[in-house]
């Protein structure tokens, strides 16, 4: 029988808008209780016999496999290419294969003994998505001694997988006495009951957590952490067991290079929450080994390079985990330590072009990865409640993350005159999050420096307690980041309203936070809202005044982050605007 | 509360053997220390002092055993010495827990002979701490036994001191108990593997088979310090007695068995990779390399009331404890230490272990390639002062590695092995492999043309 179809809205939306000379895709989904989840895409270019989705696979979470091929055609046929991709779906027997006609109109069909049939679909919800899969990430780090050659490497790894993939590892949860075990072991699961389901296990540690229900939730990505430990003991019962006693060979070799480096696992598996804890293991199992292929191929790609062919010059891999917006999923990247993301644009904007993401941003600089622990809040607008959609307004918001700046953080007293440079943080904090930039935070010094090199302001600035407006936080984004920004004066706060389509346009092209700074005060805007039949505005405001604790329920309930009318404005006092502008990059 | 001790009661009927035989007598109190109670698994003998008598055995003899029959004849480092070796023969969680001795004197109260025993107890303390990795001091407690036995009374007095501290030592009363019946132990059992492959790096003074060892021996320590143990495939808490676990199980199979011996647990130990190396790539110029491979068998046995934590701590310390001894023994009997030596392919074969029986629970031993289970039998007499048979030796615990396997190993692709192959060690299977394949070639010839050959052999001699 042929497992039930749903399609993530991410996907369903990214197919319907797609517009590509390209005619083939590939489909990758998951499967739980009798259905088929299809929650990415990336189109084909069948360069070079290479089969780049194999190499994708690879960045994806583990549980997501290939599951199908998509057309861009009017009617049911397939060559020998999309043929042999559609023999590489593993994970089902009936692969999907889907076609979109020059209408976008979508069909799906499973192929069923060698003949094709039409299916229904459904379309899964993103708040959906977020809700039924959790993130099992997990991390440890593997010591990798050998010699320093690329049949070495990869030979050692090739070790590595085999280990892990043997049995002898276990799993451990972080902060729980929870262990899971492979097969080799008569039990699977301790610590907890086998019967136990992921997503009520997670529950039940995050409300032994906080026993207060959280009202706002910030992270809708849930990530549940998981390490690794070695099986060091042969069973005793094993029939394998070779108990020759411990003895040491010593081989000679002149002159041999090696290298010796921890190897970095961090890598994640996709998991619907009625899966059982026991069934954790194998999608472990898979993470792990699709994280030291990416090493591996990092590593290889190296020491094939002149120069580092020796290996005295060879890199760290490391791993960042990206989630863009569009997406729907994790794509895992492994890149060389201390590369600059500026030389390896080729790479990325072959992921773009891949998986049908816009080719004007970066999404996939270290800056873009995803954190779930930062110390200050992020996209605090996240937690509001969702106002419902009304057909004559246009909403247009910052896109992208930025970290909640305000004052009396980083245990600095500036109350009463760092609201700008607290804004201007903000700022930065989208900037270094879009991956633009991978400068820290500027401090309240740095700012103040930055303004004084510049020659803006003398040198009794520093250190002082000096406000600065709109044209310094320009400055200042100018030098530190080579961001070109656009300044808009208001006479008074009334006339505000009157800027509003270019706020819209902003958010729409930009998707910047914008510094405004009138009278004494400076806010950040993060958003706008605009009635076409009132002709009213409503402005999202990130209040840089807030003295109190990064606590999203007092943020959010006491209007430190929150829609304002345009009443909020002064009317009598003047305005600048610092709207940060990007350029076409990726 | 008085420190009170239980010893098994042939250790009286020990004692009072020597007080009767001999004049005078000293040896070794073996046991265990948990928080739920002391227990002594054996006495022996600390064997008589040879190297004092090394000009002339057979003229001096007499002579020099009658000055050692007394307690300030003794010398400090034999007994130490003889604590060394005892302390190798000993499963983790068990320990040198202080002297007997059986005397005329009373040796507690004077001050000769008490402060003799101080020395002794201190050089047995100085001596054991020499090698952290052989634990061979009890590590919580630093207060050891003096068990004396008049030869005359028969009395048995046991005093306890305080050892390595400066402070002036006072001594306090022990309550030696016997047991009627024999003590019960839970025995815990793992298999723990070895397979790690380090580069060679030559400094300029060289390097010795004696510093690769301590390498070794230094990274496992930390890694089996690091690792989770758990018990018959469960994680326990370390609070519970080990009985506790029994009956759980009991419970849970609800099948009754019989009350004797306890099974053996068995134990597991995992470890956690933890970031020890440095964040960056270390290009390193070697020499080779070195594979270390191959198991430590471990049995310990703990009093069934002692605690999963210290049954924890007992088996680390066992693995540690075996492959620290074996290193010691193999690196005294090396001719050439280099660990790099001529050939291109070099062995190190440590001994490894058996396990002999000691009342009802198993000490152990070690025995050197091609060593024979006799030899145990040896060490159990001299160290232990106990006869046992060659039977009684338990030698399939481990098995000895042979070079051919060590060739399969290194073939073998689920070891790291990765830096080279033994290019000799290849080369010489490859020729007899073809001797071996060309002799198979004549046989089979030989055996296809067998009816001809016959016929043809027939016609020779037919015609002759």
């Amino acid at each position: 029988m042929s497992p039930r179809l749903k399609i993530s809205k991410y996907v369903f939306e990214r197919l319907s808008k797609i517009d590509t000379n390209e005619t083939t895709g590939c489909l990758f989904g998951l499967m739980y209780d009798g259905t088929l989840l299809v929650v990415g895409m990336s189109l084909e270019f069948f360069e070079n016999e290479k089969k780049n989705y194999r190499q994708l696979l690879l960045s994806l979470p583990a549980e997501i496999e290939l599951c199908g091929v998509v057309k861009f055609a009017k009617t049911l046929s397939i060559e020998s290419r999309s043929k042999e991709i559609l023999q590489d779906v593993d994970i089902t027997d009936n692969p999907l294969f889907i076609i979109i006609n020059e209408d976008k109109e979508i069909k799906a069909h499973f192929l069923v003994h060698e003949k094709f049939e039409e299916t229904t679909y459904e379309v899964l919800p993103t708040e959906e998505l977020w809700k039924q899969f959790i993130h099992v990430r997990l991390n440890t780090i593997l010591p990798l001694i050998c010699e320093a050659t690329m049949p070495g490497v990869k030979n050692i790894l090739q070790n590595k997988r085999k280990k892990i993939a043997s049995g002898e590892v276990s799993f451990q949860i972080d902060g729980t006495a929870v262990y899971l075990f492979g097969i080799a072991s008569d039990v699977g699961v301790t610590g907890t009951s086998t019967e136990t389901n992921v997503g009520d296990f997670i529950d039940s540690i995050s409300s032994e957590q906080s026993s207060k229900k959280k009202k706002h939730t910030l992270n809708k990505v849930e990530i549940v952490s998981v390490n690794l430990v070695l099986k060091a003991t042969k069973d005793i019962l094993s029939e394998k067991l070779v108990k020759t006693a411990v003895k040491m060979m010593t081989t000679q070799r002149k002159p041999a290079f090696c290298i010796s480096m921890p190897l970095r696992v961090d890598t994640l598996a996709m998991i619907h929450r009625s899966t059982k804890l026991s069934e954790l293991y194998t999608a472990l199992v898979e993470a792990a080994c699709r994280s030291l292929k990416l090493l591996e191929t990092v590593l290889l790609e190296q020491l094939g390079q002149e120069g580092i062919g020796d290996g005295a010059g060879l890199r760290l891999p490391e791993t960042f985990h990206f989630l863009p917006q569009e997406l729907g999923h994790f794509v895992t990247r492994v890149v060389p330590k201390d590369i600059p993301d500026e030389s390896m644009e080729k790479e990325r904007r072959l992921l773009h072009e891949q998986l049908c993401l816009p080719l004007d941003r970066p999404m996939f600089r270290r800056g873009n990865a995803f954190s779930n622990n930062l110390g200050k809040l992020i996209n605090t607008h996240e937690a509001l409640p969702s106002s419902p959609v009304k057909l004559d307004t246009t909403v247009a918001l910052v896109r992208g993350r930025y970290t909640y700046h305000h004052y009396m953080q980083d245990n600095f007293n500036d109350d009463g005159w760092g609201c700008a440079y607290r804004s201007m943080q903000t700022i930065f904090s989208w900037f270094r999050f879009q991956g633009y930039t991978a400068i820290d935070i500027p401090t309240h010094r740095d700012i103040q420096q930055c303004l004084v090199n510049i020659g803006d302001k003398p040198s009794s600035f520093l250190g002082s307690k000096q406000w600065i407006g709109s044209t310094e936080v320009m400055f200042c984004l100018e030098t530190l980041l080579g961001v070109q920004s656009r300044i808009i004066f208001a006479n008074t706060g009334s006339e505000l309203i009157n800027y509003t389509p270019e706020l819209v346009h902003h958010f729409q092209k930009h998707g910047s936070p914008i510094m405004i700074g009138g009278g004494v005060l400076a806010h950040t805007i993060i958003g706008v809202e605009y009635n076409s039949i009132t002709n009213d505005t409503r402005y999202l405001i990130l209040d840089p005044h807030y003295t109190g604790a990064d606590d999203i329920n007092v943020v959010v309930n006491k209007g430190w982050c929150g829609w304002k009318n345009s009443d909020f404005w002064n009317k009598t006092a003047h305005y600048n605007l610092c709207l940060p502008q990007t350029k076409p990059v990726i | 509360m008085v420190r009170t001790v239980y010893s098994p009661e042939h250790c009286l009927q020990y004692l009072e053997q020597y007080a009767t035989q001999e004049n005078f007598v000293l040896g070794l109190i073996l046991g265990q220390i948990t928080d739920a109670r002391e227990n002594i698994i054996h006495l022996a003998r600390t064997p008589d002092d040879k190297t004092a008598d090394t000009v002339s055995e057979e003229t001096y003899d007499s002579q020099k055993t009658e000055s050692v029959r007394n307690l300030l004849g003794v010398s400090e480092a034999w007994v130490a010495d003889h604590a060394k070796h005892v302390t190798r023969m000993l499963p983790g969680g068990m320990f040198v827990q202080g002297i007997f001795i059986t005397s005329d004197e009373d040796v507690f109260e004077d001050p000769n002979h008490f402060s003799k025993i101080k020395a002794v107890l201190n050089f047995i303390h100085k001596t054991l701490s020499s090698n952290q990795y052989m634990f061979g001091n009890y590590p919580h407690m630093n207060e050891r036994l003096i068990l004396h036995m008049s030869t005359s009374t028969k009395v048995l007095t046991c005093k306890s001191i305080e050892v390595g501290s400066s402070k002036t030592m006072s001594m306090k009363p022990v309550e030696w108990k016997f047991l009627p019946k024999m003590q019960q132990w839970q025995r815990l059992d793992c298999y723990y593997e070895f397979d790690d492959v380090y580069p060679v790096i030559v400094k300029k003074s060289g390097i010795s088979v004696k510093q690769q060892f301590q390498q070794i021996l230094e990274v496992a320590y930390k890694t089996i310090q690091s690792s989770v143990m758990f018990i018959d495939g469960e994680l326990k808490d370390g609070s519970d007695a080990l009985e506790q676990l029994i009956k759980k199980k009991r419970l849970k199979s609800s099948t009754k068995t019989t009350q004797d011996a306890p099974k053996s647990m068995h134990v597991s130990l995992f470890v956690p990779f933890e970031n020890s190396l440095p964040e960056t790539v270390e290009y390193l110029e070697c020499d080779g390399n070195i594979h270390f491979s191959g198991v430590v068998s471990s049995s310990v046995f703990m009093y069934p009331k002692a605690t999963v934590s210290e049954a924890i701590a007992a088996v680390k310390q066992d693995i540690i404890r075996s492959l620290a001894s074996r290193f010691t023994m193999h690196c005294d009997a090396l001719i050439d230490d280099n660990l790099l030596p001529e050939e291109k392919v070099c062995f190190n074969e440590p001994p490894r272990r058996v396990l002999v029986p000691v009342g009802s629970l198993y000490l152990c031993d070690y025995l050197f390639p091609g060593e024979a289970p006799a030899e145990a039998l040896l060490s159990v007499k001299e160290l232990l002062d106990l006869q046992i048979t060659e039977g009684d030796v338990v030698c399939d615990v481990e098995t000895p590695a042979d070079t051919s396997e060590f060739d399969a190993l290194d073939r073998d692709t689920s070891s790291e092995e990765l830096l080279a192959t033994p290019q000799e060690a290849s080369q010489f299977m490859y020729i007899t492999g073809i001797c071996f394949a060309m002799f198979v070639l004549i046989v089979s010839i030989f055996i296809h043309y067998y009816d001809a050959i016959v016929q043809f052999m027939g016609k020779l001699l037919t015609r002759s």
